[in-house]
């Protein structure tokens, strides 16, 4: 007999096994040619760029932002949902698990190594978006600064103290180094209902079930502390109604947390022991998913 | 030859020593349907030894339990009673699975991948790497003939291509037990006669080969034991000349006999107390030997 | 071995919940610490989700406040255009709601119906004269009222503050609210020169502050040479005349003919920072 007929010799967990996993899950959402929402994404920011409408600089810059980091943000969300709902069952429909499972790979190597690749992608497709962003913005802020400069000094009424300031208010909503933090927060979301979406594609029927049940909970999550205040107002604090909400926050994730990014956006000035915390509290959500994924994947048979 | 057997004959009979390649005992398969508490009998009570060294073959007609107790060998499947074990290590133990390979019936492999890169995707998966894959995946290649196809995408390889690079992986890892599903199922005869081939030269090496099928002919021409399996249950087993063989008649072939030599065995037999001549007449090839020699005749006459 | 004689089902929902109560509080810290700081916005009001249409509301839900904001904010630049100030007021109220430290927003509106609504319907002859000026003492109440409101949210913002003066004393006339904004910007980050001079004439226009404004552009006016702009001088000038300030302590008058000669003197109807389509 070989050498690798002796059963003895193979490792219990590997973090190679989930990395082999993960770049070949990267390699099929590459050549799914998912990355070409991109190209609509880049589309979008420059045309919003270029749309000249009479306002200050500022609002300008600050609209631009605003727009370009909020579609990042649909488009990493979105397309975490997507392309994590269709990973698992098209291994099962096709039954390329079959082979996978058969060889020495344990099942949560196999969910982690998914996951992992989903968020190789979305990492990678958030950091072009970035840069696309970035460069907009970079761009028409350095022409709202000459432009107004120029005008600010031909007008011969303000002082170099005066336009410096004008200067420093627009350079406020133009592009900044902890903007990077708003694509972190993006980021972050996006993993967290990637791994509610693993959990649910395990013992899903379809792929489109999962699609849609991950959005529904991606809504609720996000709405539940907006709507619950507003549902209670107006049920006048009904007891049943406050029950459903508290049943709600515990059960799903509270995705508007990470809209931080949004105050980032708007020029607020960053508090890095808070993004901290919510880096634990990611983690949290992604192992808790994860175990969860495994509970229900680890007897399922094929 | 007489290697072959005697590697052969050493490794049947040293099971003492090192635990058969696959024991299933008692196995027992139920399947739960619908909601209203129905179920399915997959498997009832089988059991089954393969030895290591030996092509095995279970063999029976399609929803006869075949591919449920293949999976339950290669532990994608929990037995309801009873285990399955792979040399001597419970078969959804991983350490058990680094020593089994497995072709699929169809090739379930990633189709976004070439050749090349869905044995690498595999051997990493078993902890090769390096150079050692690198080699590793070259010698494949050539022993299934994909060197020219390695760098194409699954998406476009014939069901012959799929079924050679299913084979590729499955030994990508130099497993001691190869687990094959209907390995020559929608194969042409050539491609058939060169998985058959295949096989006995993994046998030669000392690798199990455990194959599901329900093409007898081509089971008859490579197992040494043979399971036949019937609604779950286990209807006979055995060394396959001991099953086919027709105990109580004896079937000789002569070349070149005369008239004067036929009656003279025909007076014989029929003097001898409780014989009687069963068949007389020429022997019969069969289709595909016909075949390969009018493909492989007309292949030589062109070169 | 125990995990595995417990239901799945069971299991998965004891963990889920779990994880749920633990993480509960943490959050609760957490959102109050981001509301704190400004990085995350408090829910909207009740009334305003009313107002919110379904794909409004949705995209807010969704997550995307900042996005709905911007789309109503072109939808709102369509209103404008089309001269639709009720419906204009009413996307302002929403986009204010959905991201209420957002000072650009704040100062739209209010230079949008206390500057261009005002002045549309005060040409207006398509309007009976007391309509007119019921609409327009409505637009510009309104502006300010919304300038006030977005002063709370962003308590130091300059620009609300301009806009705010701006509406003060072009349209309201209310001098006594225009200097008191100005001396509320007064020692703000971002706070214009002029506006030292802007409180004190101001403040001389609002009844009974003569002597205080007089006082006050006084101690400007012995600054130097930077603070004598003809505004400044004509200002004391009145002010000397109006509260009989005897000769020998008045500033010269060729001061002020010869800066009026000069040409120095411009109107200062139009702060910086906004362009003007």
């Amino acid at each position: 007999m070989s050498e690798a007929m002796k059963p003895g010799k193979v490792r219990l967990f590997t973090l190679e096994r989930i990395w082999t996993i993960a770049t070949s899950t990267v390699t099929q959402l590459i050549r799914m040619r998912t990355f070409y929402f991109l190209l609509s994404f880049a589309g979008l920011v420059i045309a919003i760029g270029n749309l000249n409408i009479p306002d200050t600089p500022a609002k300008e810059l600050s609209m631009i932002k605003k727009v370009s980091f909020g579609t990042m943000d649909l488009f990493a969300w979105l397309f975490a949902i997507v392309s994590t709902a269709l990973l698992i069952p098209r291994d099962i429909e096709d039954r390329t698990l079959y082979t996978i499972l058969s060889k020495p790979v344990r099942r949560i190597e196999y969910l982690a190594g998914k996951l992992c690749g989903v968020l190789i992608v979305i990492g990678i497709s958030l950091l072009v978006m970035f840069a696309v962003c970035g460069t907009m913005i970079s761009f028409r802020e350095a022409g709202f600064v000459k432009n107004e400069r120029n005008t600010m000094v031909k007008d011969g009424r303000y002082s170099d103290q005066e336009i410096d300031q004008q200067i420093a208010l627009i350079s406020k909503h133009g592009m900044r180094p902890e903007l990077g933090i708003a694509v972190a927060a993006s980021f972050m979301k996006a993993a967290v209902i990637a791994s509610v979406t693993i959990f649910l594609s395990t013992f899903a029927s379809s792929s489109l079930f999962t699609i849609i049940i991950s959005i529904l909970i991606f809504l609720i999550g996000h709405a539940h502390a907006m709507a619950s205040s507003f549902w209670l107002y107006h049920s006048g604090d009904n007891v049943v109604i406050r029950q459903l909400f508290k049943i709600v926050k515990i059960l799903i994730p509270d995705f508007q947390l990470y809209s931080f990014s949004e105050g980032i956006v708007l020029a607020e000035p960053v508090v890095y022991s808070l993004v901290g915390q919510m880096v634990l509290v990611t983690i949290g959500y992604l192992t808790v998913f994860l175990l969860l994924s495994l509970l229900v994947f680890i007897d399922k048979e094929f | 030859m007489e290697k072959i057997h005697t590697t052969r004959e050493r490794e049947t009979q040293s099971g003492g020593k090192n635990p058969p390649a696959v024991e299933v005992k008692n196995l027992t398969k139920i399947f739960s349907t619908g909601m209203r508490r129905d179920y399915v009998v997959a498997i009832d009570n089988l059991s089954l030894t393969v030895k290591a060294g030996e092509v095995y073959g279970l063999i029976g007609p399609n929803g006869s339990g075949k591919s449920t107790t293949m999976k339950v060998v290669l532990g994608l499947m929990a037995p309801s009673q009873g285990f399955a074990r792979v040399f001597g290590l419970e078969s959804g133990d991983i350490r058990a699975k680094n020593v089994t390979g497995f072709l699929p019936e169809n090739p379930y492999f990633y189709k976004h991948l070439t050749g090349a890169e869905t044995l690498r995707f595999y051997g990493k998966l078993c902890g090769m790497h390096g150079a050692a894959l690198r080699d590793r995946i070259q010698e494949l290649l050539e022993l299934v003939s994909l060197q020219k196809a390695a760098d194409r995408r699954l998406s476009g390889y014939s069901k012959g291509m799929l079924q050679r690079i299913g084979l590729a992986q499955a030994l990508v890892q130099r497993p001691g037990l190869l687990v094959l599903d209907e390995p020559t199922a929608g194969v042409d005869p050539v491609g058939s006669r060169e998985i058959r081939d295949l096989i006995f030269g993994l046998r030669n090496e000392g690798i199990t080969v455990f194959l599901c099928s329900h093409l007898l002919e081509q089971v008859q021409e490579v197992c040494d034991r043979v399971g036949i399996i019937f609604e779950g249950r286990m209807r006979r087993e055995g060394a396959l000349d001991e099953l086919i063989s027709i105990a109580d008649q004896t079937a000789l072939t002569i070349q070149s006999a005369s008239p004067a030599l036929l009656e003279q065995i025909q007076n014989l037999v029929s003097h001898e107390k409780g014989a009687s001549m069963v068949e007389l007449g020429h022997p019969r090839t069969t289709l595909e030997d016909l075949f390969l020699k009018i493909v492989k005749g007309g292949k030589t006459s062109d070169e | 071995m125990f995990f595995r004689k417990i239901p799945r089902p069971l299991l998965i929902l004891v963990i889920l919940v779990g994880f749920g109560l633990l993480r509960g509080p943490f959050e609760d810290g957490l959102r109050r610490r981001f509301i704190e700081e400004r990085l995350l916005l408090p829910p909207p009001g009740h009334t305003v989700m009313q107002q919110m249409g379904q794909s409004a509301l949705m995209g807010t839900l969704g997550g995307l406040r900042s996005l709905v904001a911007t789309f109503l904010v072109l939808k709102a630049f369509d209103q404008f255009s089309h001269k639709e100030w009720e419906d204009l007021r009413r996307t302002y109220i929403i986009i204010t709601n959905l991201e209420p430290r957002d000072e650009t927003h704040w100062v739209s509106v209010v230079w949008h119906l206390g500057i261009n609504a005002t002045a549309s319907v005060e040409f207006n002859e398509s309007i009976p004269p007391f309509e007119r000026q019921r609409l327009f003492t409505e637009y510009a109440t309104e502006a300010v009222r919304l300038g006030e409101s977005g002063l709370k949210q962003i308590p130091d913002s300059v620009a609300i503050r301009k806009q705010l003066a701006e509406v003060y004393r072009e349209k309201l006339k209310d001098y006594c609210a225009a200097a008191r904004v100005y001396k509320e910007m007064l020692g703000l980050p971002g706070c214009p020169g002029y506006a030292l001079r802007f409180y004190g004439y101001f403040l001389a226009d609002c009844p009974g502050n003569e002597r205080k404004a007089y006082d006050y552009l006084m101690n400007l006016y012995r600054q130097g040479e930077k603070q004598r702009l003809p505004t400044l001088l004509i200002k004391i000038k009145k002010l000397e005349t109006a509260l009989n300030i005897p000769f020998s302590k008045r500033i010269p008058d060729e001061q002020v003919s010869r800066r009026s000669k000069k040409g120095n003197f411009k109107t200062q109807s139009n702060p910086p920072g906004i362009r003007i389509p």
